[in-house]
């Protein structure tokens, strides 16, 4: 069964946070968006808006929001992607370089694949509901272990004591869960935001169950559809009542998770940008009067400043300390820093 | 010498030893038959992760920001830079059992940079280094050809294998692969990868993984990746010669260069392709000065910043696989025995306890004959050298374009030893010598990686 997650890496409380959710808008990298794609980005980072939400397409969603982060500076990016059909320390490594690669403005909408053909690229059985559902949190919790394996002062570059690392700031992530184990510490260092919020979106709500949903991803992503033709006030009055239902919803499934985003879903892949940044305008500015979302982000602005929820601490755990081999005779261990062979004349 | 050289090498002034390689018949290695363009390409490798990156001077930056990345993309750019290639190591390295402290570590996913680099470049090519033991064959062809297609056909594919249960222990499988069935994985592998690319239906049942996939993507501008690698040996080179586009290789000298080209020519014949199919990108360091006494001093100065006393130690206590920290760098070499290497938790570097025996033995014997110290040792074993790359600007030009007319190499795959800025003079000051010499391109052939390497669209 998966390791308990220690105390700093539970999700964010729903009380915390702004009171206002970021407003997003989905975009499904096809290559028909392609060309369109980087216009697209910087349409809706003009218009105000917080944060762009990158689907799982026939393109990788993180290339797609990596390719935006240099062509944008304050909006957010996340990647809409499986937890269940991946090796999990290649994703917790791509997601936590989106962050670097992005100053700081990567999150992860979570989803839980169903299609069997995810299960059979991959020479796996098409996972029945629960086990996906455990398979997810596995993924999800294994991921901000090997996020939180490097403290933020880890490399020191001292060059007195020829140190360039401090393995006693660094740790395992010795997770160990139903299907698989990861051992760690990361390949890359603390990326700015220390853990990437992981929401979920409506549409993944079911697919990932009650777990990951509400005790174990930082939020909710609220869909709501962006219908061909719609113009800026109907559309903020959707939002609008869109926020009042979640917000006097009673307690019954998904109404615990606290609405971090508002995702408008449903662009077109042939969406003019031009068109696009003219509705987005017009939407933030009404949507502004009654502060319904948080405002546009300010520049340096990481994903968790948006949200208003802290950067966490990187959280130290004595029995997983990187250096704890020092301790005891390690030279039965061989190692791997064999200097490479030069080329030679 | 009496035998005439090559036609195209008719006005060239070879030296003594290029002259010696210059002759003989058809199948000689550097006959027109097997030498391609005499055009020289170079990539440029971003390790993140070696010892050889100086960490320590001020101008030293960042390894894992962005700004660093972009810094030194864009210099290899001005640079017409066919490529730029990151590194890959799935788990961090450790020494005695602890992440090793004395090197650069920790860089951001390849590809993931890779695909943000497309963004503010326009011609140069993008080679991640991916490993074929511990990813899923339809999710890594599916990246590379996203990658592709956001670069516009840049994409390429540095291919390599590892057998390593040590990195498993951060995936699914663990230690599943035998070191000798590496390549017939890897081969399987980009069978997959290519089948997918090319839109095909896959049914493969193979001895490690089953799939079934559709390949979903449009053909890039280049078709897809180009394919890397880095195998040396014949296992490896038999595998470049069937499946690669560029091999990596480690020999610099002319004429271990000329026998390597050799090498990969006949394989790649012997597979049923053409026997200049395969580009030979040697891995370089390279150190560049006004004149030579001035690349010496600077030979020496990298050299020392490279491996310091810690480095020196550490160096040592891999190969006797036990503490030496309470020896002197300043001393000679420690006059104890190595301890066995348990191999079988290999990292893919322990080795047997008899090698060790006598390779420190050797080691020891060496030093003393040469009066070295610990440190002195050290620096010559694994530090920057003289090689032949580096020296003035007009040596290091001459000596290149005498590679290029003979054909040994297609090129240099340049690892920098300073990050960002230490592609500067190598752009500034010896790539206009080579193109006044005639053996590098003015400008990029085309957008695509495969047209600027010269290769034939696939």
């Amino acid at each position: 069964m998966s390791t308990t997650l220690p105390d700093t890496l539970t999700p964010a409380d729903p009380a915390a946070g702004t009171a206002q959710p970021v407003l997003a808008l989905d975009l499904v990298p096809d290559p028909a968006v392609l060309p369109s794609l980087a216009e697209l980005a910087e349409a809706s980072e003009e218009a105000g808006l917080g944060a762009l939400t990158l689907s799982d397409g026939p393109l990788h969603p993180i290339h797609a929001a990596s390719y935006l982060a240099p062509l944008t500076s304050r909006i957010a990016l996340l990647a809409r992607t499986d937890a269940v059909h991946v090796e999990p320390f290649h994703l917790a490594t791509q997601l936590m370089s989106l962050d670097h690669i992005s100053h700081g403005r990567a999150g992860w909408l979570l989803r839980a694949e169903t299609d069997p053909q995810a299960a059979a690229a991959v020479g796996r059985e098409t996972l029945p509901a629960a086990a996906r559902a455990r398979e997810a949190g596995d993924v999800l919790t294994a991921s901000r272990l090997v996020w939180d394996s490097w403290a933020e002062d880890a490399v020191v570059r001292d060059a007195d004591r020829g140190l360039y690392l401090d393995a006693s700031r660094l740790q395992y992530a010795d997770f160990q869960g139903e299907t698989f184990s990861v051992r760690g510490p990361a390949i890359t260092p603390r990326s700015p935001q220390g853990l990437l919020p992981v929401l979920v979106a409506d549409a993944d709500r079911a697919d990932v169950g009650d777990r990951v949903a509400t005790e174990l991803a930082d939020g909710r992503a609220l869909d709501v559809p962006l219908a061909p033709g719609v113009g800026a006030e109907e559309l903020a009055a959707q939002i609008t009542r869109a926020l009042n239902t979640a917000a006097t919803a009673p307690a019954t499934e998904g109404a615990f998770a606290a609405v971090r985003l508002v995702r408008l879903v449903g662009t077109p892949a042939d969406a003019d940008p031009a068109a696009l940044r003219a509705l987005l305008t017009e939407l933030v500015e009404r949507l502004a009067v009654g502060a319904t979302v948080a405002p546009p982000p300010a520049a340096g602005a990481r994903l968790r400043d948006q949200l208003g929820l802290p950067v966490p601490a990187f959280h130290a755990d004595p029995a997983r300390r990187a250096d704890r081999a020092r301790t005891h005779d390690s030279a039965s261990t061989p190692d791997s820093t064999r200097t490479p062979v030069k080329e030679t004349a | 010498m009496t035998t005439a050289p090559f036609p195209t090498l008719a006005t060239a002034e070879l030296s003594a030893e290029a002259a010696a390689l210059a002759t003989g018949p058809e199948e000689h290695p550097l006959h027109p038959a097997h030498t391609p363009t005499g055009q020289l390409r170079l990539g440029v490798f971003f390790q993140g992760v070696n010892s050889s990156t100086i960490w320590r001077l001020p101008e030293s930056g960042d390894q894992v920001a962005w700004e660093s990345f972009e810094a030194l993309i864009r210099t290899a750019e001005r640079g017409k830079f066919a490529a730029f290639f990151l590194g890959e190591g799935l788990r961090l390295r450790e020494h005695r059992g602890v992440p090793f402290e004395l090197d650069v570590a920790g860089r951001p996913d390849a590809q993931t940079l890779l695909a943000a680099l497309a963004a503010i470049t326009e011609r140069i090519g993008l080679v991640a280094t991916q490993n074929t033991t511990y990813n899923d064959p339809v999710d890594l062809a599916r990246r590379l050809q996203t990658l592709d297609l956001l670069s516009g056909g840049r994409a390429g594919w540095n291919v390599v294998t590892t057998d390593n249960a040590w990195t498993g222990e951060n995936f699914r499988r663990g230690g599943y692969l035998d070191h000798a069935d590496r390549y017939v994985h890897a081969e399987a592998f980009v069978q997959v990868a290519q089948q997918l690319w090319r839109g095909e239906q896959i049914n493969h049942d193979g001895a490690h993984y089953t799939v079934r996939a559709q390949g979903a993507l449009p053909r890039s501008a280049q078709g897809e990746p180009v394919l890397f690698q880095a195998g040396a040996s014949p296992a490896g080179q038999d595998f470049a010669a069937r499946t690669a586009d560029v091999i990596f290789s480690p020999h610099g000298g002319l004429e271990a260069a000329a026998e390597f080209r050799r090498s990969i020519a006949e394989r790649a014949v012997a597979a049923g392709r053409d026997a200049n199919s395969v580009l030979i990108l040697p891995g370089a360091e390279i150190v560049l000065a006004p004149t030579e006494a001035e690349a010496e001093e600077k030979i020496r100065w990298v050299r020392d910043l490279q491996i310091g006393p810690e480095q020196a130690i550490a160096l040592l206590e891999q190969y006797w696989g036990r503490d030496l920290s309470g020896f002197d760098p300043d001393g000679p070499l420690p006059d104890v025995p190595p301890e066995v290497v348990e191999s079988g938790v290999t990292r893919g570097s322990g080795f047997q306890f008899a090698k060790a025996e006598e390779l420190t033995r050797t080691w020891r014997e060496e030093a003393a004959a040469k009066g070295q110290s610990i440190l002195e040792f050290a620096r010559e074993k694994s530090g920057a050298r003289r090689g032949s790359f580096s020296g003035s600007y007009d040596a290091v030009a001459d000596r290149l374009t005498e590679y290029a007319r003979l054909g040994a190499i297609d090129g240099l795959n340049i690892t920098p030893w300073l990050i960002p800025s230490g592609l500067d003079d190598i752009v500034d000051h010896l790539i206009p010598r080579l193109q006044e010499r005639g053996v590098y391109p003015e400008d990029y052939a085309g957008s695509t990686l495969r047209e600027n390497l010269g290769l034939p669209p696939r």
